[in-house]
């Protein structure tokens, strides 16, 4: 068989490599050019046996989503693996270990419930590992050599890869890994030396890939974040991560602190001080941070929030995606407590995204909430970022030297944005409170000033329209179905019009990554061009058509798929020609 | 009740369809180690010629199995059996446990002492995935040397000498003759392949290969050096029935079964090219090959591991399909 894209899933337990085994094969493929997406799964415990997965897809042409289905699935373990069968495509093919040690009731293995549509190809795993190791060590390895054999890719690419993630372990771990490697390649070789080819374009040049999360704290740090504090949460930890180990290099700081509030408060306070600071979390620490929000909002303290959307509500399904936090990002304060809420599409608008959370924090001195997801943040991919550093950036409005003179940090503007000094500055008080206060900063509970200072609060909301990005919209513009979206279903959807514009049904989408506010124009032009709209996402209460339901009275279909798998284009195409067969009658 | 089958052949499909067309109730698994639905092998050769198409080969689709209830679990390959506790044990030691047992796993090509050191070099020509590999590798073959015995032999020459490859064929006996007893060739095989243009080296058998630059560099006994883009060999033809080791089923060559196709152990039955059956003509027990006999005992099989008694009358001969034309042959007589 011929192939141009191909996914793959490595189904395992901890201590199989599986995360490693993803990195090798994306890793080989990016170096040889093609389009990478990687998408890991882990139990929730954090010791134990718990199942992970990596899937692996690679594509000669540009990837949005995971896809649907699996070309092949290697079941390193096999009771584990035997639920992943259900997304292996017909024709599919599964790598099991034969060698495994002790007997296998029949419900329990995976073997067994392969269906003749599917091809299974036994590979001693553990046998072959143990050659090459003298132990299990290097599984993944024997699995991935017979991989490379299979889908005819070049082996010297897995060769480098290999030393790149273990010359730090040292020689003896290379050298055993290379050997697992072409034992799994020399046994496909032998036993199943009918292979596919996979197309690939000598020319393509070497990709890099990267994570959401990845790219959210490179673009933070590229765009002056001094002072990030937070308090490790799945899937956000990684933000942390990062920052804890770059910005000392650039005489910034990470603070982890005790819990959420106080890591929030923390950056409130380096805000305060002037300095560019941001938190990262998921959705039970946002709810704990509200109340804090609420002081960023009322005190005009700018502030940046990412919220890695994990499966809630509560502690809920820690390792699985899911976007049901648009709620409690838009509305979760108490008061009349506007904020400003994004969503980042895809790994490129992670990056390029931060940046402008945080140049409208700054400026609008407002709280940015920046609705990340745990398949957009932990996913790897191969993207090209187009780097913009200017660590000394600032937006902040700063007073003239005549506002200076008689500084009135909540002075009434046009815009609704006051000037902003930091404290301490030369001839200037700023006073500041998280009650009612007057244009001085000082408490006053008088009901027009309040009317005054809330409208002020909510103007900002209108003057920054200017300053943020239009709506994109992409496909047919001459179609009658429109789709509206929001983060990370974006890639799913495209391919899900991709898969419909095959069977000739023409869609149209618009996509922004500006949840809250938004240019409201562009919106109801494109609403107005649909003769049906169509409006998915992974929550159970379609929080993302809610919102577009009141601000432009439209009556979408939803489809609203409470995740714990990244949503299937398939799935989406479906409704697209279901919802053309009903506009053709 | 579950009947598991092993070998996903013609016996083995033919007794799986014949017992869920008696009793719809009966589950029954057939675990084949091929990777394709049941085919016919007598047809290979013309889907190498892309005389017919592939699904032309297997013997129904996969909508019939479903519809018979027929579960087809292939790529698997059964490792051993326990009668004692009426289990089986697949090659990645899954235990199956089974009620009724059939051993359908046919014969296959193997390697003497003297070609077993060259395997790696050596393709065979007896199932789908050799003839799809071959299939790749065609375009690029011009020479071939073919080095065996039996009627899927000659299938194999002809086959390739109608593809226009140039054929050395090698054989221990005097002449080719391929133990064909009846054909409807004009005049003799040997004089008739050599017409077609076909090579023949006689009383002389292959003895070392080795791979040069442009494929492989074959020497025989009597030192004749040929040189090949791809060798065909093998020296016996016998059944598969590595999964009885050590499981107290009686065999000689092939396993050994009555009439009724059952074995020495209780409720485990035989069919097909794998078993040996007792002829009374000759006094011996001897294996009657061919597609025919496999269907028939695979019917008799499946009807008696149902509870009925019926009994399986040995065939002289077998008809064999060779590119349209019928011949008879009698193997290991
Ligand atoms: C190229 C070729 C052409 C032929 N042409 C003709 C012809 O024209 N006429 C004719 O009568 N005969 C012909 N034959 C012979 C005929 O195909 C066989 O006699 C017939 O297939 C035997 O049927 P069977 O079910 O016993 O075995 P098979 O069809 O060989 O099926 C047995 C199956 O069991 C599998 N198996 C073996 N061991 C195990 C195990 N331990 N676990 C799981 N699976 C196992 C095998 O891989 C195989 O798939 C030809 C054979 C070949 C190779």
């Amino acid at each position: 068989m011929k192939y141009s894209e191909i996914t793959i899933r490595f189904c395992g337990i901890a201590g199989d490599g599986i995360v490693a085994s993803g990195k090798i094969l994306a890793g080989a493929c990016a170096k040889i050019g093609l389009h990478v997406m990687v998408n890991n799964i882990y139990s929730a415990e954090i010791r134990g046996l718990g199942k992970s997965s990596a899937t692996i897809r690679f594509s000669t042409s540009k990837l949005y989503s995971m896809g649907d289905g699996l070309d092949l699935l290697v079941g390193m373990v096999s009771k584990e693996s035997i639920i992943d069968l259900r997304d292996v495509k017909e024709r599919g093919n599964v790598i099991y270990d034969t060698s495994t040690i002790g007997d296998v009731v029949e419900e329990d293995s995976l073997v067994s419930h392969i269906t003749p549509e599917i091809q299974g190809h036994g590979l001693p795993i553990t046998k072959l590992a143990n050659e090459a190791s003298g132990t299990n060590q290097g599984k993944n390895l024997v699995a991935i050599g017979a991989i490379c054999y299979f889908y005819s890719l070049p082996p010297e690419m897995f060769v480098d890869q290999i030393k790149g993630l273990f010359t730090r372990k040292g020689e003896r771990v290379v050298e055993i890994n290379i050997k697992a490697f072409r034992l799994g390649y020399e046994y496909f070789k032998e036993n199943y030396p009918l292979n596919n080819q996979f197309e690939i374009d000598k020319r393509s040049k070497p990709r890099k890939l990267t994570s959401g999360n990845d790219a959210i704290a490179k673009g933070a740090i590229d765009c002056g974040l001094k002072f990030f504090a937070g308090y490790p949460i799945t899937p956000a930890t990684k933000i942390m991560e990062i920052a804890a180990k770059e910005l000392p290099k650039l005489g910034g700081w990470t603070l982890q602190m005790e819990d959420e509030i106080a890591a929030i408060g923390a950056v409130l306070g380096a805000w305060f001080a002037g300095k560019r600071a941001m938190t990262a979390t998921s959705g039970p620490g946002l709810s704990l941070m509200s109340e804090m929000i609420n002081l960023s909002v009322m005190a005009e303290i700018p502030t940046v929030i990412v919220n890695v959307q994990r499966g809630g509500p509560s502690t809920g399904l820690p390792t699985k995606v899911e976007q049901g936090d648009l709620n409690i990002a838009l509305y979760g304060g108490a008061g009349d407590s506007p904020r400003v809420v994004m969503a980042p599409t895809d790994t490129e608008e992670c990056y390029s995204g931060i940046q402008l959370a945080f140049d409208i924090a700054e400026k609008y001195q407002t709280p940015v909430i920046f609705l990340s997801d745990l398949f957009l943040g932990q996913r790897t991919e191969t993207v090209t970022i187009k780097e913009n550093i200017d660590r000394d950036r600032c937006t902040r409005k700063k007073p003239t030297s005549e506002q200076l003179k008689n500084f009135l940090r909540y002075q009434i503007t046009d815009d609704g944005v006051s000037p902003l000094i930091v404290p301490g500055e030369p001839g200037a008080v700023y006073s500041t409170t998280g009650l009612e206060h007057s244009a001085k900063g000082n408490p006053n509970y008088e009901s027009d000033v309040h009317s005054m200072m809330t409208a002020k609060r909510f103007r900002k909301f209108d003057s920054m329209v200017a300053d943020l990005p239009t709506a994109d919209i992409l496909g047919d513009e001459t179609a009658e179905i429109g789709i509206a979206g929001w983060g990370s279903t974006i890639g799913s959807i495209l391919e899900g019009m991709e898969i419909a514009k095959k069977q000739g049904v023409k869609t149209k989408l618009i996509k922004s990554i500006m949840i809250h506010p938004q240019h409201e124009d562009s919106f109801r032009k494109f609403f107005d061009s649909c003769k049906k709209i169509i409006i998915p996402e992974m929550n159970y209460q379609g929080q993302y058509a809610a919102l577009l339901k009141s601000r432009y009275g439209i009556k979408p279909i939803e489809i609203h798929i409470p995740a714990v798998n990244p949503v299937s284009p398939l799935k989406i195409a479906q409704k697209i020609m279901e919802t053309n067969s009903e506009l053709s009658q | 009740m579950k009947h598991v089958i092993i070998g996903a052949g013609v016996a083995g499909i033919t007794a799986a369809k014949t017992i869920k067309e008696l009793d719809r109730n009966a589950e029954v698994v057939v675990i084949g180690d091929e990777l394709f639905l049941p085919y016919k092998r007598y047809l290979l050769s013309e889907f190498l010629c892309n005389s017919i198409r592939r699904k032309e080969l297997f013997f129904f689709p996969m909508s019939m199995l479903k519809e018979l209830g027929i579960r087809l679990r292939n790529g698997t390959w059964v490792k051993a059996i326990d009668p004692s506790k009426k289990e089986i044990k697949l090659f990645h030691n899954e235990v199956v446990h089974y009620d009724k047992l059939l051993i359908a796993t046919g014969g296959s090509p193997g390697l003497g002492l003297v070609l077993q050191p060259y395997k790696k070099y050596i393709h065979f020509y007896y199932s789908l995935y050799d003839t799809l590999v071959l299939k790749e590798k065609l375009p690029e073959i011009r020479k071939c040397v073919v080095f065996g015995d039996g009627v899927s032999c000659l299938d194999l020459i002809c086959m390739l000498r109608n593809l226009g490859k140039q054929v050395t064929y090698i054989t221990k006996g005097e002449r080719a003759t391929f133990a064909l007893d009846e054909y409807n060739f004009e005049g003799e095989l040997h004089e008739f392949l050599e017409e077609k243009g076909i090579e023949i080296i006689t009383a002389d058998q292959i003895v070392s290969i080795e791979e040069s630059d442009h494929g492989y560099k074959v020497e025989s006994i009597q030192q004749t050096m040929l040189t090949a883009d791809i060798v065909f060999a093998w020296d016996y033809y016998k059944p598969n029935i590595s999964c009885i080791e050590g499981s107290a089923i009686e065999k000689k060559l092939g396993i050994l079964v009555n009439v009724k196709l059952e074995t020495s152990q209780k409720d485990i039955y035989a069919a097909g090219d794998c078993v040996e059956i007792y002829h009374p003509g000759i006094k011996d027990y001897w294996i009657n090959f061919g597609l025919p006999n496999a269907l028939e005992q695979g019917k008799i099989a499946g009807k008696n591991m149902l509870g009925q008694h019926e009994e399986y009358k040995i065939q002289e001969a077998i008809v064999f399909n060779l590119m349209g034309q019928s011949l008879k042959a009698r193997w290991w007589k």
